[in-house]
């Protein structure tokens, strides 16, 4: 995975945080991994396909997922229920979603994606393009900290690897 | 016709995202609002009840959001209609155009958007 196609879906959560929610996110160094990070409470995950494979997912500890769909619905929220899975699979799919506007650009279709899936725990496998890895993201907000997981691999990309030290 | 009277449709299979739209119409002072959670269901409540304005998402299960405005403008319904969508191709935008959408508001989106979005249809709408 190209260390750049990260940055769309980067713009994407400032975006998301600065219009919906009013809050600003501060973004930490980004690492790499040839394994999904499986240590978070909340994962919502949605599959690209098209002329890029991969999958993009936002990871998030309970406190964070509730401060956030709290915010989002303006009520106060306690507890991981279906309206809160439904939340954070909204933000995986509006990052994703003006992400892939921005990765397109101008080539109407070139990319589509899956509905949004949402996990809890660490007991899960996400099936991905086996050769590239993933960058996550760390963001910290006055909602609490939360991860942008991506990994991704456009049609025609070679030796993707000899770009993947560049921020590990 | 006042923004404030109107009585609003809200098709979106997210429950938050139906949350943050009435939140964001009531503000607008808008207090008759009707929820449903995907196309299938907007085509029954319209042939049910009358609305002044359907906000449609696209990517919905069952029927998706371009699909119930093909629908719904086959069976007569003139009401305008804001995609309320993450689909910003340009052909996304073009295909619901000509489907019968008015307008287009593509997430993630401020309160303020939306009502400026509904009063730039609105007075499109009527002239």
């Amino acid at each position: 995975m190209k260390v750049e196609y990260i940055n769309p879906f980067i713009e994407s959560v400032y975006e998301l945080f600065s219009t919906m929610l009013k809050v600003e996110v501060e973004k930490g160094e980004v690492g790499v991994y040839w394994e999904p990070p499986n240590n978070s409470d909340i994962v919502a995950l949605i599959g690209v396909s098209g002329t890029a494979r991969g999958t993009v997912a936002l990871s998030f500890p309970v406190s964070t997922a509730l401060a956030i769909v709290g915010k989002m619905v303006d009520e106060d929220v306690r507890i991981v229920d279906d309206m809160v899975k439904d939340g954070v699979a909204e933000l995986v799919n509006i990052v994703a979603g003006t992400a892939k506007g921005k990765l397109n650009d101008g080539n109407d279709n070139a990319i589509d994606l899956s509905l949004p899936t949402v996990v809890r725990g660490t007991n899960y496998k996400v099936d991905y393009p086996t050769r590239t890895a993933w960058l996550e993201v760390p963001f910290n907000s006055d909602l609490g900290s939360f991860s942008l997981r991506v990994t991704f691999e456009r049609m025609g990309d070679n030796g993707d690897q000899n770009d993947e030290s560049a921020d590990s | 016709m006042e923004i404030k009277t109107m009585k609003v449709l809200i098709v979106d299979d997210s429950t938050v995202m139906r949350k943050v739209l009435v939140e964001a119409l009531v503000k607008l002072n808008i207090q008759d609002i009707r929820e449903v959670p995907n196309g299938m269901e907007a085509v029954v409540a319209l042939s049910r009840d009358e609305f002044d304005l359907i906000l449609m998402d696209w990517n919905m299960p069952r029927m998706t959001g371009v699909e119930a405005v093909r629908e719904i403008r086959s069976r007569g319904f003139s009401m305008p209609i804001i995609m309320v969508t993450t689909e910003a191709d340009k052909a996304k935008v073009l295909e619901a155009l000509k489907a019968g959408a008015n307008n287009y508001l593509i997430k993630p989106f401020t309160h303020e958007t939306i009502g400026a979005k509904i009063r730039e249809t609105v007075k499109t709408k009527t002239g």
